[in-house]
């Protein structure tokens, strides 16, 4: 490899490992769209640390080289990440998880990463379903739906993902679908480029496990906000509106961004304030002779 | 006199911690070395609580079960501690003080008949008098108190008015007062006869001393142990932790978060300290039961991490405010799947300070999880310790690869590259390298996930060699011992060849208790009754070293184990390490700590009782 610091290319998050994923899988448009999302805003591969929770999405780790990854605990991610950005926050970290792990196992850390607002991205992959455990439902998957495990259909109600998440007082908030690349780089780079929390969530096709949600189905749902004549981003209770009604058609793009968005949880730390160097290059033996002097 | 105790009781919420504070930090100031133990219950307001204070002639570690004073806040509190009973572990001793401030109080006449026995010399403060005197609310009467127990034992006043001063510098409109309050109660003559309690003597070297928590210690420790971020979740007995380096945290730059749940101060630490920083994380047994998983990651990305892990007395919700050493059985055995860590245990507030420095070295050099024990008894109990030396703490970050030419040498495949000693190179995100993946799943060199037989043991193998290497470079416990006639302490580098009569072995905070007595058994007047006593002290407990036990217990005419749980836990690792099943067992698990007098008159007797029923 590589390392001065040239111009990156998709090359440059390139690995051999090869994809495990079914044909048709939407991990496949979505991997392509992180590279490229990364590599059109120049980031260095050693300034990116793409974390992943577990399912079929979290076996993107290994398929993406040159940058840092870790792999993490189910439903675990966000702390992880959240940690990891307030540590450096002069590396771009992006955090992924399914709709299990985000809606289920760690919903939890979800409702505290957006009220915290730490600096990352989040990427929701959003196929209404456990794939890796071969399609077990999620608190996304419709109520009522016959799924492994559930063979009378699911007898609990469906958590409205938009709904949860603009209660809480977002600062970014976006969807995109798998199959449209372009489309979610855009998404991605404004995502990066968002100081606090960029909340991205991901319709994903499902093609083995997810009869519902095709690709085709989505085509004929979705439209983009930013073709639809005086949309604006920045309108919280018109954003809301648009992103929890699904019913008949689906929006899609960067549904809102506040104008004037709060200070990120690190910027929050009246402690760092006007400090330049991270928490990563302060560590060393600190004088505690001052400290001291309290206890005698 | 050997020391004097007193203890301060009262409902919660009364200000039993203030009058304590105050009194004790002037005490220190006059030299004074003064021990400090605290028993409360799970609640903010009511229910009874207890501030004890043992001043010693040398070091004092551990609180006393007879008593020269009780101050009173309460009624509840003017019954409790006449005589032995089951509801408190201490009482007065023949011709204790009791002070109190309940007026038109009338003993039973048993109660009246044991005072005049036991020659018990009550005193009545008229608090609500002075208060209207002063004009005051009652809040006041916490340094009337003071000054009342100042007076009676024998110091000026004007040192314990600095101390007043010190604690109102932030609200200076109410010194003046304060002030005089304390006037007020050092100048009070109770009726009739009243000779004041005579202390151990001071020293001048004492007088700069620290009065420490041990919960201010490690917090301290992590500040110099250059410790950038702490999470937490409150939950005693870590509370007063976190507590502690969020209150400093605009002088020391740290990074404090308040987690949603245990798991998330487990999961942000780690994340925190993937990218090089050194992130810890504290809780007690509940929340760590919910860390668990974050250690089990740990073990298997190779990152390093420390875990302060306060005990409390469990199972459950248990009994929150108490101490125990019920946890280590939790700390080794945390976490599914096999993988190599480190479990050490903080004994009192000194190597609570140096001990984080410790935890975070090995942590970086076998890139492990560290699991850090300590108690409610270390956490609040107030120390007094010479200042830290900072000259003794050593950052060693292992093999933490940051030099650019080095990191451009760099291959991915370094990263968990095989290596004899278990450990590999580390570098972090942010690093002009090659990029890795710190994979949860099993993985080759460089991260990437395998299923495949081979590299799945070779992997296991090669971290699990670290937990061998880790063994080697661990110190033995250390041995301590009665010196005849002498009661200084002894820690023996090469102390494997001692006849001891007396073998006790433990760790954490129950080493305070053993200590003091030791040296009681060390001095002239005990010459010859206990014979010949060591104590083999683990501050390492996992792995678990017992080349020094097998020796010194093969000399040993009788080895005692002394903790403070159920089982006997370090006696349970023992035997499955070396066959040695130790038969005589001190075992404490009431939430209590061993009580001075309890662990002396044990040794002190031919064979060995329970110390409690």
């Amino acid at each position: 490899m590589n390392l001065e610091l040239r111009k990156p290319t998709m090359k440059d998050y390139y690995t051999p490992t090869e994809c495990t994923w079914c044909d048709g899988c939407g991990d496949y448009g979505i991997w392509s769209a992180i590279r490229l999302a990364c590599t059109e805003l120049e980031y260095q591969p050693h300034d990116v640390l793409l974390a992943f929770d577990i399912g079929c999405h979290g076996n993107m780790s290994d398929k993406i080289g040159g940058c840092y990854r870790v792999h993490g605990l189910h439903g675990r991610i966000l702390p992880f990440a959240a940690g990891a950005a307030i540590a450096n926050p002069k590396v771009h970290v992006l955090a992924a998880g399914g709709d299990g792990a985000t809606f289920s196992e760690g919903v939890n850390h979800l409702v505290h990463a957006v009220r915290s607002n730490y600096p990352m991205v989040f990427v929701l992959h959003n196929n209404g379903n456990y794939g890796l455990t071969i399609g077990q439902a999620s608190a996304l998957t419709p109520q009522g739906m016959v799924m492994n495990s559930s063979p009378n259909g699911i007898p609990e109600a469906t958590i409205n993902s938009m709904d949860l998440v603009f209660s809480l007082a977002p600062t970014f908030v976006a969807r995109g679908v798998s199959y449209d690349i372009p489309h979610m780089t855009a998404l991605l780079k404004e995502g990066f480029k968002h100081k606090g929390f960029a909340y991205i969530d991901i319709l994903q096709a499902c093609p083995t496990f997810n009869k519902q949600m095709t690709n085709k189905w989505l085509r004929e749902r979705v439209y983009k906000v930013e073709e639809t004549a005086g949309y604006d981003p920045t309108n919280f209770e018109k954003a809301r509106k648009v992103a929890v009604d699904t019913s008949e058609k689906i929006a899609i793009g960067l549904l809102y961004t506040a104008k004037d968005p709060r200070p990120n949880f690190y910027e929050n730390l009246v402690p760092r304030k006007g400090k330049t160097t991270t928490i990563v290059e302060e560590v060393g033996k600190q004088d505690v002779t001052e400290l001291m002097k309290e206890f005698m | 006199m050997s020391r004097v105790s007193f203890r301060i009781v009262g409902a919660s919420g009364q200000g039993i911690n203030s009058i304590g504070d105050i009194v004790s930090k002037a005490l220190k100031r006059s030299g004074y070395n003064v021990f400090g133990y605290r028993e409360y219950p799970s609640l903010i307001v009511g229910g009874h609580a207890g501030y004890q204070f043992d001043i010693g002639e040398g070091n004092v570690r551990s609180p006393a079960i007879l008593l020269d004073a009780v101050l009173a806040l309460n009624y509840q509190g003017l019954t409790r501690y006449f005589a032995p009973s089951a509801n408190a572990a201490q009482y007065l001793k023949d011709g204790g003080y009791l002070i109190h401030a309940v007026e038109n109080w009338k003993f039973s006449e048993a109660d009246q008949k044991y005072i005049a026995e036991m020659r018990i010399k009550v005193i009545f403060l008229p608090i609500h008098v002075m208060l209207k005197e002063l004009d005051a609310p009652l809040v006041l009467q916490n340094v009337i108190f003071a000054a009342f127990l100042w007076e009676l034992f024998g110091q000026e006043l004007p040192l314990l008015q600095q101390v007043v001063k010190e604690q109102f510098v932030k609200k200076p409109k109410l010194i003046d007062i304060n002030l005089k309050a304390a006037e007020k109660g050092f100048t009070f003559r109770p009726e009739g006869e009243v000779p004041r309690i005579t202390l151990p003597a001071p020293k001048d070297e004492w007088k700069d001393h620290l009065l420490i928590t041990g919960n201010e210690a490690i917090g301290l420790g992590a500040i110099h142990a250059g410790v950038r971020m702490y999470t937490g979740y409150p939950m005693t007995p870590a509370s007063s932790l976190l507590g502690y380096v969020a209150k400093t945290q605009n002088a020391t730059g740290m990074v404090i978060k308040q987690a949603e749940d245990e798991i998330t101060a487990a999961q942000m630490a780690a994340g925190a300290s993937f990218m090089g920083t050194r992130a810890m994380t504290g809780t007690s047994g509940g929340g760590f039961d919910l860390m668990t998983e974050t250690v089990s990651m740990i073990g298997m990305i190779e990152s390093p991490q420390v875990f302060v892990l306060g005990q409390r007395p469990g199972p459950a919700t248990g009994v929150p405010t108490w101490t125990t050493q019920g946890d280590l059985f939790l700390a080794v055995h945390a976490g599914h799947g096999e993988f190599p860590r480190c479990v050490m245990s903080v004994s009192d507030g000194l190597d609570a300070f140096h001990l984080v420095a410790d935890a975070w070295n090995i942590a970086e050099r076998y890139q492990i999880p560290v699991i850090l024990l300590t108690d409610k008894y270390i956490a609040e109990c107030l120390f007094c310790l010479a200042p830290f030396d900072p000259s003794k703490t050593v950052i060693d970050r292992g093999n933490l690869v940051t030099k650019s030419e080095e990191l451009s040498a760099l291959k991915t495949e370094d990263r968990y590259r095989v290596t004899d000693d278990g450990i590999s190179p580390r570098w972090v995100p942010g690093s002009i390298a090659p990029g890795y993946n710190a994979n949860s799943d099993e993985h080759t060199p460089d991260g990437t996930v395998t299923e495949d037989s081979k590299p799945v043991r070779d992997m296991m193998r090669k971290r699990m060699r670290k937990m061998e290497t880790l063994e080697r470079a661990l110190p033995e416990p250390e041995l301590y011992v009665v010196q005849d006639a002498a009661p200084r302490l002894a820690s023996l580098a090469r102390g494997d060849q001692q006849d001891l009569d007396v073998l006790l072995i433990g760790w954490g905070s129950t080493k305070n208790t053993v200590l003091d007595v030791l040296e009681e058994l060390g001095k002239a007047s005990n010459a010859g009754k206990a014979g010949k006593v060591g104590y083999l002290h683990y501050t390492y407990l996992w792995p678990l070293k017992v080349e020094r036990f097998k020796a010194l217990h093969a000399r040993a005419k009788r080895t005692i184990l002394i903790e403070g749980n159920y089982q006997g836990q370090l006696g349970v690792f023992l035997r499955e390490k070396t066959g040695i099943e130790i038969k005589e067992r001190l075992l404490k698990y009431d939430g209590r700590p061993f009580f001075f007098e309890e662990l002396r008159d044990a040794l002190l007797a031919p064979t060995l009782s329970p110390v409690h029923a």
